[in-house]
């Protein structure tokens, strides 16, 4: 009885073998069935819940079922805290999804994480696979540390879909027609905008975002780029320039619910819910592709609400601005480079993408629109791969600074500014606070 | 050696009594120090070795969970035990000075390796650069004592420390008294106070939600903007109301931690002798005189260590600051300001520093109880 | 258990006083129980409703129409505790908790014995250091607690200290144990050194050995203090979630339950609407050990067995 048992696996066991190696006859990537039977690797990043389970789901399913490896995500909400220590400590995962590019540059700096070069990647395969701006994110002496695993897109302007019909209105195209849009809605007696940054402990980050959309949109890449690399002061005229079109967006009366100064007391996740009450309190919010998942229940996106880009603002400077993560390598095993091949690969990728109720977009800019569950989500993640082969996408310019100011005074700074304190003297103190050498 | 001799409950040093001198004394020094550092090795080696079995033993979760509390009761006492056994052991004259170490060591080593290192470490990091690189002298204490952010840290744990103590002990002190005097649902009402300390940090956070959140558009969900707009008010933003923000903070901290006050001293006030207070009653006393002049004088030690283990507790509060107001709007605390220079701005040396300050804190705390310490030890 | 001395403000002082002593009295423990309940019945009905009223209304609406049905839901519940590993986490947290707790304890209970009644060199400074450990803000003790556990190094230099420890109960309890020492101590001190020092001269004169009356007298007699530390030890350790991450990891064969819990919430807090139940649903055994550990809490334990 038991020997037949024993028999039926073994047939089963040589069946996955043989389907596992047809398709490695097709496949980037060669896995070789059990490979690395009971190797563990662990890969720690900032996402939980359902993306975190969508991605083990995924790890489970291709890699770890033909190699026999035991590779496992780890989400924690308190990510930067816990990855601090564990490097620190001694204890780093093999992989860590980072957040801030800044930070797996400063992990090179400290020689703690391995450069893509000497895991035996090929750099001019991966810009081709991921554009060179992304690439270029994780750079440090002439190497990079940084493995693009997903992005997702900002720049999202959110609207109450029934009253632009009903009223007519057309969605703006650059920031002449926003404001003019702004006060036909202000005439016919709605509230044009809903912001709100309180976050908790991150509480101003949403504005910072609206700061780099308008900057990328005003500067332009190379001065944003110069921006965020502090190689301009932070209150250089260019930033300040686009500090008063935000101003110029936020500070009218009556353009936001609620009126400029209670900006940070509005929780993000709640700020756009009226947008979609009966009557609506605004009509538009601009905010990253996630947000959908706070919209109140049963709100279609499509029918109730749709989105449009965040308008132009100077003409012919383009630009837009995305978020994601980059992967950081502490431990070089053929058992990690063979994971890490895999997890960016098309194939994985896509796989990723079409998991339910997912946001995360690929990086890779192979992962056709057609991958993602969701059909807005597919959208925007065609305009992404455009935008990173095209090299106009910059990232997230909060998330590249030093954490003293990204995570720091440009977060509370914005508070202070929606809650008083004149422009100047916030960009000043923000200036004030770049850590020196 | 008669116990006779032992029973003066302070055991004389017997290295004094010895007749062989320097010799003798140094040796017995040896000894003493090894006997308090075996002390530790063998209980280490002893759960190890259980605990080697757990690992590697596939076991049920459940089976780990009983060995596992199995180890906790009876693998530590055992290893007491055994200690005390192998002392007994040991020459008359060295029992009773290696004795004391015996049943204090294991705890000395543990804190030692686990607070005391980090303590020494953290002061050595705060001489050093953000990365701990390269040494900076005294830069991150310029920067504790100057930045304004800093300073309003200073000034509002100042704040913290008067008020959270003094009210949730006054108020764990009164509750404690009057539930005391209660026929029944005691257990209940002293339950109900203890209960948010129940409450894990993530609830309290939701809990507080309820209580302060500010809607600009629709109903409101948080109690004090309901209860206030129903008088036709416009909704407030409570948490960025300077400076009375930082009190409803402290609110939330006198809400968790009074169940602490209360519980301790609920158990010092049943410990006070029934006679004493039945003699002051049949003196004439009334129930107030009894409770000022009487329980109160009684309690006083468990009062001060309630105090001071609040005003310590006031000192590491963080985390309601940090999620409910970030630490803008001018609620900064020290706590607060070390672990965000420490772990978000990632600069060790200032993180380090601001905890050093910490550490200076508590010196007039600790001054008040040693000489409470020496006084009790007087009156016996 | 020894006699109870039964309720204080006994027959005595006439029924009239005793009406006039009780009301007042059960009007303020009333007020300071509503204030205090206040914010946990937001949270206990939120637990009970659903999302979309939970987010358009006050909690308090509920008093004005607790019958309608359609407001009402366990979903919440069953959503914690259908969660992934929910169970497993449930007893690692048991794990973890228990031995945390009754570690410390024991090891404080003897040093606060030695602290007490015991004479050796150093003794009032050694405790001192031991009550000034207490402000140490764990946060900072993380990092150098752990790379001695991976590589057994004190400041950069290697020691016999057993390691890898990190991802084993051990861990966690030693750390814990750590942790929760000073306050241990001195609680434990306090009670211990306040008891009446006739009864352990009588003990000595008898011929009992310093651990006969640990064991035999110190122990039973310091079971209300015993019992107090043990609730905030067990509550610390069962909330914990930094020293639970930080050493054993966040693997679902070794997650806690407050770890399980805080990945409901989302990445963005998309799911928050679960964390009231998860929050009565982590509270309900601390609460329990809170109740049955109530008992212990009595008046007269320590005459009686004194006198007895």
């Amino acid at each position: 009885m038991k020997r037949m048992k024993w028999l039926a696996l073994l047939a089963v066991f040589a069946l996955v073998v043989v389907a596992c190696g047809d398709d490695d006859d097709d496949a980037a990537t060669t896995l070789a069935a059990g490979q690395f039977e009971g190797e563990a690797i662990s890969v720690f990043g900032a996402f939980t819940s359902v993306e975190g389970d969508a991605v083990n789901a995924v790890i489970e399913a291709g890699f770890n079922a033909v190699t026999g490896a035991e590779a496992f995500y780890e989400g924690s909400e308190s990510f930067e805290e816990q990855i601090k220590i564990r490097v620190e400590g001694g204890n780093p995962p093999d992989v860590a999804l980072y957040p801030q590019p800044g930070a797996v540059v400063e992990q090179a700096e400290l020689g703690n994480a391995i450069a893509l070069e000497d895991l035996g990647f090929d750099i001019a395969d991966l810009e081709a696979t991921f554009g060179s701006y992304l690439l270029s994110l994780g750079e440090f002496e002439g190497k990079h540390y940084g493995i693009p695993t997903n992005v997702n897109s900002k720049s999202l302007v959110w609207y109450n879909k029934p009253v632009f019909e009903a009223e007519g209105y057309d969605t703006p195209g650059t920031l002449d027609e926003w404001t003019a849009l702004a006060d036909q809605m202000l005439d016919d007696g709605y509230t044009p905008l809903c912001i709100g940054t309180g976050s908790d402990a991150a509480t101003g980050w949403p504005a910072t975002d609206w700061m780099e959309d308008i900057m990328l949109r005003t500067a332009g890449a190379d001065v944003y780029d110069q921006w965020v690399s502090h190689e301009i002061p932070f209150n250089d005229p260019d930033v300040l320039r686009a500090g008063e079109v935000f101003e110029s967006i936020w500070g009218a009366e009556g353009y936001v619910l609620g009126g400029a100064e209670n900006i940070p007391d509005v929780d993000f996740r709640d700020s756009p819910d009226p947008m979609v009450a009966d009557p609506p309190g605004c009509l538009m919010h601009r905010q990253a592709s996630f947000i959908v998942s706070f919209f109140p229940e049963g709100t279609a996106v499509g029918t109730d609400i749709d989105l449009f880009p965040f308008p132009d603002i100077d003409p012919g400077v383009k630009g837009s601005l995305i978020a994601g993560e980059l992967g950081a390598v502490f431990n070089d095993t053929p058992a990690v480079r063979a994971f890490i091949n895999d997890f960016i690969s098309v194939e994985t990728q896509c796989e990723m993408g079409s998991q339910e109720g997912v946001q995360r977009i690929s990086p890779n800019t192979g992962v056709g629109t057609d991958c993602y569950s969701d059909p807005i989500v597919g959208t925007i993640s065609g305009s992404i791969v455009d935008a990173l082969k095209s090299g106009g996408a910059r990232f997230d310019a909060s998330d590249l600074m030093p954490s003293e100011v990204g995570a720091g005074s440009f977060w509370t700074g914005m508070n202070e500014w929606m809650r008083g304190t004149p422009m100047a003297e916030v960009f000043q103190n923000i200036e004030d606070s770049w850590p020196t050498g | 050696m008669s116990d006779a001799q032992d029973t003066g409950t302070k055991v004389d040093d017997r290295t004094d009594n010895l007749p062989e001198g320097v010799g003798v004394r140094a040796g017995l020094g040896l000894v003493r120090f090894l006997a308090a550092v075996a002390v530790p090795v063998v209980a280490f080696t002893a759960l190890w070795l259980t605990f080697e079995w757990l690992r590697n033993a596939d076991a049920n979760r459940i089976v780990i969970v009983i060995v596992a509390v199995l180890v906790g009761v009876v693998g530590i006492f055992i290893l007491y035990w055994g200690m005390d056994f192998t002392v007994n052991r040991l020459p008359e004259s060295w029992r009773e000075s290696i004795r004391p170490w015996v049943f204090v060591g294991p705890a000395l080593v543990i804190l030692a390796i686990f607070l005391a290192y980090p303590a020494i470490n953290t002061i050595y990091l705060s001489f050093l650069d953000a990365r701990s690189e390269s040494f900076n002298g005294l830069e991150n204490y310029g920067f504790v004592f100057t930045d304004a952010g800093m300073l309003r840290s200073i000034r509002n744990t100042l704040g913290w420390i008067i008020v959270v103590p003094t009210i949730s002990a006054a108020i764990g002190l009164g509750f404690a008294v009057l539930v005391d005097k209660l026929r029944r649902g005691e257990a209940v009402a002293k339950s109900i106070i203890f209960l948010p300390m129940a409450v894990s940090f993530v609830g309290a956070s939701v809990v507080w939600s309820f209580i302060f959140d500010f809607k600009i558009f629709g109903a409101q969900t948080g109690l004090l903007n309901g209860v206030w707009t129903a008088f036709g008010a416009d909704p407030v933003s409570w948490l960025s109301q300077e400076p009375w923000n930082n009190l409803m903070l402290m609110v939330i901290m006198v809400w968790m931690q009074t169940g602490f006050a209360m519980v301790i001293l609920s158990a010092a006030i049943k410990s006070v002798p029934e006679d004493i207070i039945e003699a002051a009653r049949i003196d004439g006393a009334s129930e107030f005189q009894v409770f000022w002049q009487v329980v109160i004088p009684s309690i006083m030690s468990t009062i001060v260590v309630v105090m001071t283990t609040m005003v310590i507790g006031v000192l590491k509060v963080f985390d309601i600051v940090f999620v409910m107001t970030n630490g803008e709007t001018g609620t900064e605390v020290i706590a607060e300001r070390m672990i965000r220079w420490f772990f978000r701005n990632g600069h060790n040396g200032r993180g380090a520093a601001i905890a050093v300050v910490l550490f200076l804190a508590i010196i007039p705390v600790m001054y008040i109880n040693v000489r409470r310490f020496r006084a009790e030890e007087e009156i016996r | 258990m020894t006699a109870r001395v039964g309720a204080p403000v006994a027959a005595e002082p006439g029924f009239f006083k005793k009406l006039w002593d009780r009301w007042p009295i059960k009007v303020a423990v009333i007020v300071i129980v509503i204030l205090w309940l206040i914010p946990t019945v937001g949270l206990l009905v939120s637990s009970f409703r659903i999302k979309a009223i939970t987010e358009a209304e006050g909690w308090w609406t509920v008093f004005s129409k607790p019958f309608q049905m359609s407001q009402w839901t366990f979903d919440h519940y069953s959503s914690v505790l259908d969660a992934r590993g929910f169970g497993n986490a449930f007893l690692n947290s048991l794990a973890v908790t228990i031995p945390a707790t009754v570690i410390p304890i024991t090891i404080a209970a003897f040093a606060s014995y030695a602290f007490s009644w015991m004479e050796f060199k150093g003794r009032q400074i050694l405790f001192v250091i031991v009550v000034g450990l207490l402000v140490v803000p764990l946060q900072m003790a993380l990092i150098p607690l752990l790379k001695l556990y991976t590589s057994g190094e004190f400041f950069g230099i290697g020691t016999p200290f057993p390691h890898p420890l990190n991802g084993t109960y051990m861990a966690v309890w030693l750390a814990h144990t750590g942790f929760g020492l000073p306050l241990a101590v001195y609680l434990l001190r306090n009670y211990i050194g306040s008891l009446p020092s006739s009864i352990i001269e009588s003990a000595r004169i008898d011929g009992a050995t310093h651990f006969q009356i640990f064991v035999r007298l110190i122990v039973p007699l310091s079971v209300p203090a015993l019992a107090s530390f043990a609730i905030f030890q067990f509550l610390w350790v069962w909330n914990d979630f930094l020293v639970a991450l930080v050493f054993l990891g966040g693997t679902p064969d070794v997650k806690v339950l407050t770890q399980a819990l805080a990945e409901l919430r989302g990445q963005f807090g998309q799911f928050e609407h679960v964390l009231p139940a998860a929050a009565f649903i982590t509270m309900a055994l601390p609460l329990a050990v809170f109740f049955s550990l109530q008992r212990y809490f009595v008046r007269g334990l320590t005459a009686g067995s004194v006198k007895g």
